[in-house]
């Protein structure tokens, strides 16, 4: 008797196949219905977190790390009022500032530009931020609570609107493949298997046919010259031509195609179950092909490598994203003598990305965004507090006009000192420069695998001057004259993605930008960093 | 004739993409029997089988656009179910999975040649599955999937040593187990 080694005896267990109980495509059927309504749900959830990360991480880290909290007080205003006053201006939507400028005397009002009146629709969602914060506390509590009841109001609604969504949908499914005529072929075919495992006879542990392939043990198979194959001796092919035989001597057409699965030997019992006679011939065509295609699968790691590179689906992506930027002072610049602080704002934009090669792409959107700076303990001048200033003419060489206000005189802390005068306050300046920016940027991947990838990108963008708002002490005094209508700026920043469904991405971006001229002949912040969270989706 | 096939498996592929239901039962019927006979190698019951088989198809009709239609579909989903199977047999385990440590003096076993009356898939089957279920999965990588110790190592996430360790104690259990029924016979 030949002597075999370990594999060489269970080397016919290789190709061992067994025809799967019939119930089991029922279940599978099902379980393709329901991952459907989970991963929609996963998707909603994902861009709902997003979006409530985006909008919710600015607000608390503006709330929680600002340092301009206790300098809100120590101006002159009486910034509870003006507060207030704004939360009506931007609740009514008038262009008067009446109610707004309460605590200014009348002269001021008179003096504020149309304009400016204009202006400061725009602004009110920064204003919003701080009016909340220099609120009483009683005022912030309610405010808050309103903002919550209002999510958890509008929470809800979206649910319950995404559930009867996804219930309808799911209903059409059910609906249309309950009417499908597949159901029928369903059927047909468990109908098929499980007649094919009575014909069988036996019933068996595992199923009918591993029985029925016992004979296919290695000894045949070394016994058996490979040319016999063709002869279709072994009894694998003899189930086969069992089941279809009584149809071939009814029907001499099909011994063509007969023979055809015959040539294919006892490589059919591979499925191991009776098929019809067409499926048969099928299967034995797909035997060929799959006998054609195994050397390519001898250089899977190859192709794999190939497939990324070759694949040119999805080498569009848009990306929409919401974050939280912080302008920085990285060179300790001063404005009128004292040190610019860093100032937190929102951001978000679209983008488009497009994929060049499997580790380069390029993208390009647009971002509104924020450059900002606050300085405190600022020396001004108010004509509120003097009766003897004339606007313009203390406009003089020693005062810095930051603002095209000129109600408000900007003191130097020089001169501040020079003039040693009582009507000289001190408050914080606040300005903000809002852009609407293009980016161009060029991204190289680091990482890409399963579902997770990190790229780093790096570019330029322009940003167009959008709204331009100078504050003291929380009230708008008008705007910086000497902003650029058009910045330049480069970035630099990090994609964290993770794919969560088909195609769809959620990603986290840190970054970090820099300025190259906000402002002529003034120092501001021109560093700002930002962490961006979004959703992007390949086509 | 093979581009009529290759056609129409392609457009039973192209219909799975487009979860059409007619498509998927025509690619279960194609597929299903080898694909359940690997989850029976792997699995040490039935029923388990069963789960696995059925949660990896899902899985291969809901990846399946990610097929591009190079290589052999077939070996694509068998990658899917090993994948699977892996991932099951490692949720299941309690106690540490691959904890054997290989030892050269222990685990190196002359491997002997053994004479041997033929015998049944099923019987065959049988004694695979009544491995431990750490040997038998780097058995059935190792023999049946012709995978190299450093892939499986990598893919079970231990050590080259170990995967060695676990194969030849497996063979090691399997040559007992042949040479007892050829003595039982024999006898």
């Amino acid at each position: 008797m030949k002597k075999h080694k370990i594999e060489d005896i269970f080397s016919s267990m290789e190709d061992f196949s067994s025809v799967p109980p019939p119930e089991l495509w029922g279940q599978i059927e099902e379980k393709l219905d329901k991952p459907k309504k989970k991963k929609r749900a996963i998707l909603w959830w994902s861009a709902a977190a997003c979006l409530l990360l985006g909008l919710l991480l600015p607000s608390i880290l503006y709330f929680t790390g600002s340092p301009q909290n206790n300098n809100l007080n120590n101006g002159g205003f009486d910034t509870n009022s003006v507060v207030l006053d704004n939360n009506k201006n931007q609740h009514n939507k008038t262009t008067s500032d009446e109610n707004a400028d309460k605590t200014l005397d009348t002269t001021a009002n008179e003096v504020v530009s149309t304009k400016e009146q204009l202006d400061n629709q725009q602004p009110n969602q920064n204003q919003e931020n701080a009016v909340a914060h220099s609120d009483s506390k009683s005022k912030e509590t309610n405010s808050n609570s309103k903002s919550e009841d209002k999510i958890n109001r509008n929470t809800p609604n979206q649910n319950f609107s995404n559930q009867n969504f996804i219930a309808s949908e799911e209903k059409t499914t059910v609906k249309s493949s309950a009417k499908s005529p597949l159901e029928k072929n369903k059927k047909t075919a468990n109908k098929g298997i499980s007649e094919e495992r009575i014909a069988f006879g036996k019933p068996s542990k595992f199923n009918s046919t591993a029985q029925k392939q016992l004979s296919n043990s290695i000894f045949d198979e070394q016994f058996i010259p490979k040319n016999n194959k063709n002869l279709a001796l072994n009894n694998n092919n003899a189930f086969v031509n069992n089941g279809n035989s009584k149809q071939n001597l009814n029907n001499p057409k099909n011994n063509n195609a007969e023979k055809i699965a015959n040539t294919v030997g006892k490589e059919n019992s591979k499925f191991g179950m009776p098929l019809t006679k067409q499926d048969s011939v099928q299967l034995a065509e797909l035997q060929n092909l799959e006998k054609g295609i195994l050397p390519l699968e001898e250089k899977k790691d190859k192709k794999e490598k190939k497939d990324k590179k070759l694949d040119l689906k999805d080498r569009w992506a848009l990306a929409v994203f919401a974050g939280v930027a912080s302008s920085e002072n990285t060179k300790n610049e001063k404005t009128l003598g004292n040190v610019n602080d860093s100032k937190q704002s929102n951001s978000y934009g679209v983008k488009t990305k497009y994929n060049i090669s499997n580790k380069w792409a390029v993208s390009s959107g647009f971002k509104l965004n924020e450059l900002g700076q606050s300085v405190a303990n600022v020396s001004y001048v108010s004509a509120k507090g003097n009766t003897l200033f004339v606007p313009g003419v203390a406009a003089s060489n020693n005062a810095a006009s930051v603002a095209g206000n000129s109600e408000y005189i900007l003191i130097s802390n020089s001169t501040k000192e020079a003039l040693k005068s009582d009507n000289i306050q001190s408050g914080k300046l606040d300005q903000n420069l809002r852009y609407i920016e293009m980016p161009l940027e060029v991204s190289y991947s680091v990482f890409n695998r399963n579902k997770a990838s990190i790229n780093v990108n790096t570019g330029g963008f322009v940003g167009k001057l959008i709204s331009n708002n100078v504050a003291l002490d929380g009230h708008n005094i008008g705007q910086n004259v000497t902003a650029n209508d058009y910045v330049y700026g480069s970035t630099l920043s990090s994609t964290v993605q993770y794919r969560v469904y088909k195609k769809t991405n959620v990603f986290v971006e840190p970054a970090m930008n820099y300025y190259i001229n906000p402002l002529n002949n003034q120092s501001f912040n021109q560093f700002q960093w930002g962490l961006n969270f979004g959703l992007n989706v390949s086509f | 004739m093979n581009h009529f096939l290759k056609d129409d498996v392609e457009k039973y592929i192209k219909l799975c993409m487009k979860n059409d239901r007619e498509g998927q039962l025509k690619i279960y019927q194609l597929f299903s029997p080898v694909l359940y006979g690997i989850c029976l190698k792997y699995m040490k019951n039935e029923d388990d089988a069963k789960d696995v088989f059925q949660e990896a198809f899902v899985i291969v009709f809901q990846k399946i656009s990610q097929y591009k239609f190079e290589g052999s579909f077939e070996g694509w989903m068998k990658r899917i179910f090993i994948n699977k199977l892996i991932e099951t047999l490692n949720k299941k385990k309690k106690e540490s999975f691959f904890l054997d440590v290989f030892d050269p003096d222990t685990d190196f076993v002359e491997e002997e040649e053994l004479e041997v009356i033929p015998m049944e898939q099923e019987k065959l089957l049988e004694y695979i599955r009544d491995l431990p279920d750490q040997y038998r999965t780097v058995f059935n990588l190792y023999v049946f999937e012709k995978m190299k110790h450093k892939e499986i190592a990598e893919l079970l996430k231990i050590s080259e040593g170990t995967s060695k360790s676990n194969l030849n104690r497996a063979k090691h259990i399997l040559q007992k187990r042949i040479l007892s029924i050829k003595n039982f016979k024999t006898a």
